[in-house]
C-alpha cells in the first residue's frame, strides 16, 4: 500500500473515530490517543483531520475534540505537537468565540497547561512553543478588553488577524452551517453569548449570523443527524411494538401498525425522500407512537392527535403547518417518573410544542452527561418547564417532575411502552383498544390521518427516490424486496417450511437496530445513551487489553475452572458498568471469603508504588493478569492502610499480634477509581 | 521467568504463524446477500478486510478497521447488504456462491428469539430454548452453531455453547468436551476464541468447562453417555442461576457419527435430547436422519412441553469434505494452539521434569477388535473390563496430551470419568533410564498430583516442541 493512500485510510478512521466524539468521554479520547500514537508516520493527516473538526464540528462537540487535541500533544507530543502548533492560534481562536462562557473557561484552562512542560514529564519544555501560546494569550486579552466595554455580544469581535476574521462568520466552517433545519436548542441558533433572560425568542434576531436571517419558503432540510434520529426513532418503535404485538399476535391494528413502520424503515434506508416528506413521516412517527397503557384519568376518547397548535410568538416556523408536533403530555400519559413526588410547578404554558425529538435529544444532548455545564438551550418559551424528563402530565394527579436526574433514555423509553402490568404474560388482553382513531376493520371509510393506514398509503405513494446517501449497494436488498407482507411479526414457527420462507426485513435486526459499530471487533451498539455508554466502556476495554508491555510479560493459558465454579461463574460484560470494581460481585456470595493466598490487589499505577516490596518479607509481588478483576493485580496480596502486604505474610503477622484480618479486599483498583473521579477534567485521561 | 531446562521453547512461537508483510489485494465486490468462499491450507494465510458495506462470517461480523488473516481455515464470508472486501494472500480455492441458505440460518434464529423472548416473559421460569445440532460429518454442523451463537451475541444474548464432537476441540484441544456461555464476540480468525489467559486478551476469553472423552468416536466408548449426562447436570446447575444464560437456552454441537445410527435407532440423539431435555433438534442435510427423527420426536408428543421440534435445513454448498489428512492437522493446530496461542498473541507454556513414579496416570480402555469390552478373569469367568486402567508412562506416550483431572488418583474409576479437566499436559519425551519424564504445561506451577488421562485420541502430536 502506498504512503498516501494509507495516510488516507488512517486520517479516515481517525476521523470517523473523531465523528463519534460527543461528550468527553475518557475511553474515546484515551483511543484517539492511542490512533495518534500508533500512527505518528501519519501525524501530519492525522493533525489536519483533527484540526478540521475541531473547526467544523458543532460548538458543543469542539471541547471533547480539543481534550482530544491536548491528550495528544501531552501524551505522544512530537511530531503532533509540531503539526497542530502551526495552526494552533487559529484552531483555539476559532473555537474560542463560538463558545460559551463556561466552555471557554475550560479552553482557557486548557491553553494554561500548554504554556507549561508536561507534568511528571522529564521534559522542562513547555507542551507547545511559547510563541504559539503568546499569539493566543494576547488575542484573549484583548478580547477580554473588547468584551468588558461592548455590552452587546455581536460587537465584541476581538481584532484579529486577517486569517481569522471570516472565521465566526461561517465562511471558513462548512457548508453545514448553510440555512437549515435549526433545532430550537441549537446552541447555533443563538448569539454567540449566553441569551439573557430578557431576550425573548424574537429578540434572537438583532443581527444573527445572515445564514439564519433568510427567508425560508420551503421547510428546511432535515439533516443528516435529525434524519438519524428520525431512523433510531422508528427503529425503536419497531422494537417496541413488536414486542407489544408478540403478546397481542391476533390485533390486526397493532400488526398494520407494525408493517406500516416496518415500510416506514426500508423506505428511510433505501430513498431519500424530501425535507417535507421527511418532516411528515416525522409526525407520523410520533402519532404511531406506542399506546400509553391505559390510565384511568386517559379518557378513553382522547385522540392521540391534537388539533393545531398555536405556535408561541415569534416561535421560528420548524413544521410544515399541515400537522402540529403531538403534544407530549398526550405521547407520554402513562408515564410517571420514577422519582419522588415534589410540588407541582405551574401548568407550563405551551407544553405541546415540546415533542418527542427534543425530549430525545436534551436527554442525550451532552449537557446531560458530561460534567461540564453546558447553558441552558435556547427554549424562553418553556421556561416555566421543568426539564423535559420529568415534564408534567396535565391530566395525572400530581406528576412529580424530580430535580434533574439523567434519566437514561432507554429507562424512559421503556416505561413510555411498557404494555401495561410488567412481566404480562402472552394471554393478557393488553392493549389493543388505545388505538382510538384505527377502527377495527374500517377498511371503508378513509383512513384516519395519522393512523398506520394511512401512513401505509402515504408511503406506497412516495416515488422512488434516488439511493440514500450510503453506498448504493448496501441499499439494494432492502429495495428489491416487495412491500413488507403484513403478516411478518408472526411468531416465526418452528417448523421446516418455515425456515425456508424469505423474511430479509428481520435482519435489520441484527445491523440497523444497532447503528453504532465498534471500528476495531465490529461489535454493535445502540445509538441510545445507553448503548452510547455501552460502547465507551467498550472502547475502554479496548484500550485496556492493548497493553503493548503485555506480550513481554509472559503470558500462558490458565488453567479451566473446575465444575462447581463454573457453575457459579457469571460472564463479565466489558460493556457493563463497574465491573472490575468489586470482585465479589461478579463470584456470588458463596465465593466472598476468599483463600488468603487467592486475594489481590490491583497493580498501582504509580511506577514506584509499583517496585514497593511486600513490609513484611521484603519480597516483591507477582503480577499476573486476573480475568475477575479485568486487570493486572498482584496475587497474595492485600491493602492494609494504604500499603500492600502478602495476604498470607499479612495474617502471619495479625494472629501473632491479635489484630483482625480486613474483610473486604480493599482493592487498589477501586481506589483508583475513586480518585479518578476528582480528578481535574484534562487530567483523567492521564490516569490511564 | 519461563523455565525451559533441555527444551528449545523459544523457537516455536515464532514458526507459528508468518503474516505476509505488504501483500498485493485485490478488491472482492459482493453484490447483497451472496458468500465469498475460501479454503486456506495450513500453509497459507488469506487477509480480509471489509473496505465498504457489511459482511460477516458465520456471523461475525467484520469490523471495518480490521484486517483478519486467516490460516488452515475454510470459511466463507457472507454478505446481507452488499460489500467490497479488500482481499490478500494465499488460498488453495475461492469463489462467490449466490445461493446459500443463510436465510434459513437466520429464520432460525428469529425464531430462537421468539423462545427467548418468551423465557424473559415468563420472568425466566421458563428456559430458552435447547438445541441441538445434528447431521454427517462436513454437513456444515459447527459453522451453524457458530452463525446461531454470532446472532445471539449480536442481538446480546447470552447463548451457552456444548461441544459435544470429539474431532474437534471448542475452545479446548480434540477429545474434550466443552461447555461455555458466550456473551462477547465470537471470534473470527481462531474458530471460537480463546479460553482464559494469563494476561488481556483482545477477544474477550471464553470461561468453558471442559471433560476429557479422549476416543475418536463418541459410539466407541463407554463414557459417552455418562459425560453427556454429567455436562447436562453442569450445564442445567448453571442455568438455573446464570438468568441470562437461561434466557437464551443452549446450542449444542454433536459428532457426525451419532448421526448415522443403527438400523434407525439413534441412541446417542436420544440420549442427548433426554439429558439436555432439548426442545428444537435440527437435523442438516440428510434427508434420511431428518425422517427417522421426526418420525421418532413427532409420535412422542403427548405433552406439550416435552415436544421436540425437528426441523431439517439444507447442507450449505460450501461445506468443505475435509479429508484425514486435512482434520489430522486441524488437531494438531488445536493442540499448538492451547499451548502457544497464535501467531499474533503468543502464549508462553512452561516446561517441567518429573519423576516417572509421581503421575498418576489413567489410560481409557478400549474394546478389542471385536468391540468387545469383557474378559475372561483367572476363574474363567467373563468380566467387563475396567473403565481405565493405571499405567506408567513409557516410551510409547511421548507426543501425547494427558488430561488433568480433578479427580485424585485414588478415586473410584467412575470419580475419574466425571472429573472435569483442568488442563492438559504434553509428554515432551521420556527418559526411561532415568525414569524421568519432560513435559509441557500451559503454565508454570500447577500440582500434577491427580488423576492423569490418556486415550488413544487425539494421536501422539509429533514436534509440538524441539
Ligand atoms: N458456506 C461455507 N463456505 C465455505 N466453507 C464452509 C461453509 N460452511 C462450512 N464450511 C466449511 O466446511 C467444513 C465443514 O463444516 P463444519 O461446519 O465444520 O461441519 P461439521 O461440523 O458438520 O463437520 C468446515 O471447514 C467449514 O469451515
Ligand atoms: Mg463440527
Ligand atoms: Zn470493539
Ligand atoms: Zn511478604
Amino acid at each position: 500500500m502506498s504512503l498516501p493512500a494509507a495516510a488516507a485510510e488512517v486520517a479516515a478512521d481517525f476521523r470517523d473515530a473523531l465523528q463519534d466524539l460527543r461528550m468527553n468521554s475518557r475511553p474515546e479520547i484515551s483511543n484517539l490517543t492511542l490512533i495518534a500514537k500508533e500512527n505518528t508516520e501519519y501525524a501530519e493527516a492525522i493533525s489536519t483531520e483533527l484540526e478540521k473538526h475541531i473547526r467544523s464540528t458543532r460548538p458543543e462537540w469542539k471541547l471533547p475534540a480539543l481534550y482530544v487535541l491536548d491528550s495528544i500533544v501531552k501524551n505522544v507530543g512530537t511530531p503532533y505537537t509540531v503539526y497542530i502548533g502551526r495552526n494552533l492560534y487559529r484552531t483555539f481562536m476559532d473555537g474560542y468565540l463560538v463558545m460559551d462562557q463556561t466552555t471557554r473557561k475550560n479552553m482557557e484552562g486548557l491553553l494554561k497547561t500548554w504554556k507549561m512542560p508536561v507534568p511528571e514529564s522529564m521534559d522542562p519544555r513547555p507542551v507547545f512553543p511559547t510563541e504559539v501560546t503568546q499569539d493566543i494569550e494576547n488575542a484573549l486579552a484583548k478580547f477580554r478588553a473588547a468584551q468588558q466595554q461592548v455590552q452587546r455580544p455581536q460587537h465584541a469581535l476581538p481584532p484579529r488577524p486577517p486569517s481569522l476574521n471570516v472565521a465566526w462568520k461561517g465562511t471558513s466552517t462548512p457548508p453545514q452551517n448553510a440555512p437549515r433545519y435549526v433545532a430550537p436548542n441549537d446552541p447555533r441558533a443563538r448569539p454567540a453569548y449566553p441569551p439573557t433572560p430578557q431576550q425573548g425568542p424574537s429578540a434572537h434576531a438583532p443581527t444573527p449570523p445572515p445564514a439564519y436571517h433568510q427567508p425560508q419558503q420551503q421547510a428546511p432540510p432535515m439533516s443528516s443527524v435529525d434524519l438519524a434520529d428520525l431512523k433510531t426513532e422508528v427503529t425503536q418503535l419497531i422494537g417496541a411494538t413488536q414486542n407489544i404485538f408478540a403478546q397481542n399476535p391476533t390485533d390486526a391494528a397493532l400488526r398494520m401498525k407494525l408493517s406500516a413502520l416496518l415500510s416506514l424503515k426500508q423506505v428511510l434506508d433505501t430513498q431519500t425522500l424530501p425535507p417535507q416528506q421527511l418532516e411528515a413521516v416525522r409526525q407520523q412517527v410520533r402519532a404511531l407512537a406506542p399506546p400509553p397503557a391505559p390510565t384511568p384519568t386517559l379518557a378513553p376518547s382522547t385522540p392521540v392527535y391534537p388539533p393545531q397548535h398555536a405556535m408561541p410568538p415569534g416561535y421560528p416556523p420548524q413544521f410544515p403547518p399541515m400537522s402540529a408536533p403531538p403534544n407530549l403530555a398526550q405521547l407520554l400519559p402513562g408515564f410517571r417518573p420514577p422519582m419522588q413526588p415534589t410540588p407541582q410547578p405551574a401548568p407550563a404554558p405551551t407544553p405541546s410544542a415540546l415533542n418527542l425529538a427534543e425530549l430525545l435529544k436534551r436527554v442525550s444532548s451532552p449537557a446531560h452527561t458530561n460534567a461540564a455545564p453546558v447553558p441552558a438551550p435556547y427554549q424562553p418559551p418553556f421556561q416555566g418547564l421543568p426539564p423535559p424528563i420529568s415534564t408534567p402530565v396535565p391530566v395525572v394527579q400530581a406528576p412529580p417532575p424530580a430535580a434533574t436526574p439523567p434519566v437514561n433514555l432507554a429507562a424512559l423509553l421503556a416505561q413510555f411502552n411498557k404494555p401495561g402490568a410488567a412481566p404480562s404474560m402472552p394471554s393478557t388482553p393488553t392493549q389493543s383498544a388505545p388505538f382510538p382513531q384505527l377502527p377495527p376493520q374500517a377498511t371503508t371509510t378513509a383512513p384516519a390521518l395519522g393512523s398506520a393506514e394511512w401512513l401505509l398509503r402515504a408511503l406506497s405513494s412516495v416515488p422512488n427516490g434516488t439511493p440514500a446517501n450510503g453506498t448504493p449497494i448496501a441499499s439494494q436488498p432492502m429495495a428489491r424486496q416487495p412491500s413488507a407482507p403484513v403478516n411478518l411479526m408472526e411468531q416465526i414457527e418452528l417448523t421446516t417450511v418455515s425456515m425456508k420462507k424469505p423474511r430479509l426485513h428481520l435482519v435489520s435486526r441484527l445491523y440497523e437496530a444497532k447503528p453504532n459499530i465498534c471500528a476495531t471487533c465490529g461489535r454493535r451498539f445502540e445509538s441510545t445513551p445507553e448503548g452510547k455508554e455501552k460502547k465507551a466502556r467498550h472502547m475502554d476495554w479496548h484500550f485496556k487489553v492493548k497493553d503493548p508491555d503485555a506480550a513481554k510479560r509472559g503470558v500462558s493459558r490458565s488453567w479451566y475452572i473446575p465444575e462447581k465454579e463454573w457453575i457459579e461463574y457469571r460472564e463479565v460484560d466489558e460493556t457493563a458498568p463497574n465491573q472490575s470494581n468489586d470482585p465479589s460481585s461478579t463470584t456470588g456470595a458463596t465465593k466472598l471469603k476468599k483463600q488468603t493466598k487467592d486475594r489481590y490487589v490491583s497493580v498501582p499505577q504509580d511506577v514506584t508504588l509499583q517496585q514497593v516490596p511486600c513490609p513484611i518479607c521484603q519480597e516483591k509481588f507477582e503480577t499476573q493478569w486476573n480475568v475477575e478483576a479485568n486487570d493486572f493485580v498482584w496475587m497474595d496480596a492485600l491493602n492494609v492502610g494504604g500499603k500492600v502486604y502478602h495476604a498470607t505474610c499479612f495474617e502471619e503477622y495479625s494472629k501473632g499480634a491479635g489484630i483482625e484480618m480486613p474483610g473486604t479486599p480493599d482493592s487498589v483498583l477501586g481506589k483508583r477509581k475513586a480518585e479518578l473521579g476528582t480528578n481535574g477534567e484534562g487530567k483523567k485521561i492521564r490516569a490511564y | 521467568m519461563i523455565s525451559l531446562p533441555g527444551l528449545n521453547l523459544s523457537s516455536q512461537p515464532a514458526q507459528a504463524q508468518s503474516v505476509p508483510a505488504e501483500a498485493v489485494t485485490r478488491t472482492q465486490d459482493l453484490a447483497a446477500n451472496t458468500e465469498y468462499r475460501f479454503e486456506v491450507g495450513f500453509s497459507r494465510t488469506l487477509t480480509v478486510k471489509l473496505q465498504s458495506g457489511t459482511a460477516e462470517l458465520f456471523g461475525t461480523e467484520l469490523a471495518p478497521s480490521t484486517t483478519y488473516s486467516f490460516t488452515g481455515t475454510n470459511g466463507a464470508i457472507f454478505t446481507w447488504h452488499g460489500c467490497k472486501l479488500d482481499v490478500g494472500g494465499d488460498v488453495e480455492s475461492d469463489y462467490v456462491a449466490e445461493e446459500t441458505p443463510m436465510m434459513s440460518f437466520a429464520n432460525l434464529h428469529f425464531a430462537l428469539e421468539n423462545l427467548r423472548d418468551r423465557s424473559i416473559a415468563s420472568g425466566s421460569t421458563e428456559m430458552g430454548p435447547r438445541v441441538l445440532i445434528v447431521g454427517p460429518d462436513n454437513s456444515g454442523k459447527t459453522s451453524l452453531v457458530k452463525t446461531l451463537t454470532a446472532y445471539a451475541v449480536k442481538t446480546d444474548r447470552q447463548p451457552m455453547v456444548v461441544n459435544l464432537d470429539p474431532r474437534q476441540g471448542m475452545l479446548s484441544v480434540p477429545g474434550s468436551f466443552s461447555a461455555a456461555a458466550f456473551s462477547s464476540i465470537v471470534d473470527m480468525e481462531e474458530g471460537w476464541g480463546s479460553s482464559s489467559i494469563t494476561g488481556p486478551s483482545p477477544v474477550p476469553v471464553k470461561m468453558p468447562l471442559v471433560y476429557h472423552y479422549g476416543l475418536k468416536d463418541p459410539e466407541e466408548g463407554r463414557t459417552f453417555k455418562s459425560l453427556v449426562t454429567r455436562m447436562a447436570l453442569a450445564v442445567t446447575s448453571r442455568l438455573e442461576e446464570d438468568k441470562p444464560s437461561k434466557q437464551a437456552g443452549f446450542i449444542i454441537d454433536s459428532s457426525g457419527a451419532i448421526s448415522q445410527g443403527k438400523n434407525g435407532v439413534y441412541d446417542s440423539i436420544e440420549h442427548i435430547v433426554s439429558e439436555f431435555s432439548v426442545n428444537v433438534l435440527i437435523t442438516l442435510g440428510s434427508e434420511r436422519l431428518y425422517s427417522d427423527l421426526s418420525r421418532k420426536f413427532n409420535a412422542r408428543t403427548t405433552d406439550p412441553s416435552e415436544s421436540v421440534s425437528v426441523l431439517r435445513l439444507d447442507k450449505s454448498g460450501g461445506c468443505v469434505a475435509r479429508s484425514e489428512d486435512y482434520m489430522r492437522s486441524l488437531r494438531h493446530a488445536q493442540i499448538k494452539e492451547y499451548f502457544f496461542g497464535r501467531g499474533d498473541e503468543p502464549l508462553a507454556p512452561s516446561s517441567q521434569t518429573a519423576d516417572v513414579a509421581d503421575l498418576h496416570v489413567f489410560r481409557i480402555v478400549e474394546p478389542d477388535p471385536s468391540g468387545s469390552y469383557t474378559t475372561v478373569d483367572e476363574y474363567g469367568i467373563s468380566v467387563e473390563k475396567p473403565l481405565f486402567e493405571p499405567v506408567k508412562v513409557d516410551e510409547r506416550m511421548q507426543n501425547q496430551i494427558l488430561a488433568i483431572t480433578t479427580a485424585g488418583p485414588k478415586d473410584s474409576q467412575d470419580v475419574i470419568r466425571d472429573a472435569s479437566v483442568r488442563g492438559y499436559i504434553y509428554v515432551a519425551s521420556v527418559d526411561e533410564a532415568r525414569r524421568k519424564v519432560k513435559l509441557l504445561s500451559p503454565l508454570p506451577g500447577g500440582t500434577l498430583d491427580t488423576a492423569l488421562v490418556v486415550g488413544s485420541w487425539p494421536e501422539p502430536v509429533e514436534g509440538l516442541v524441539g
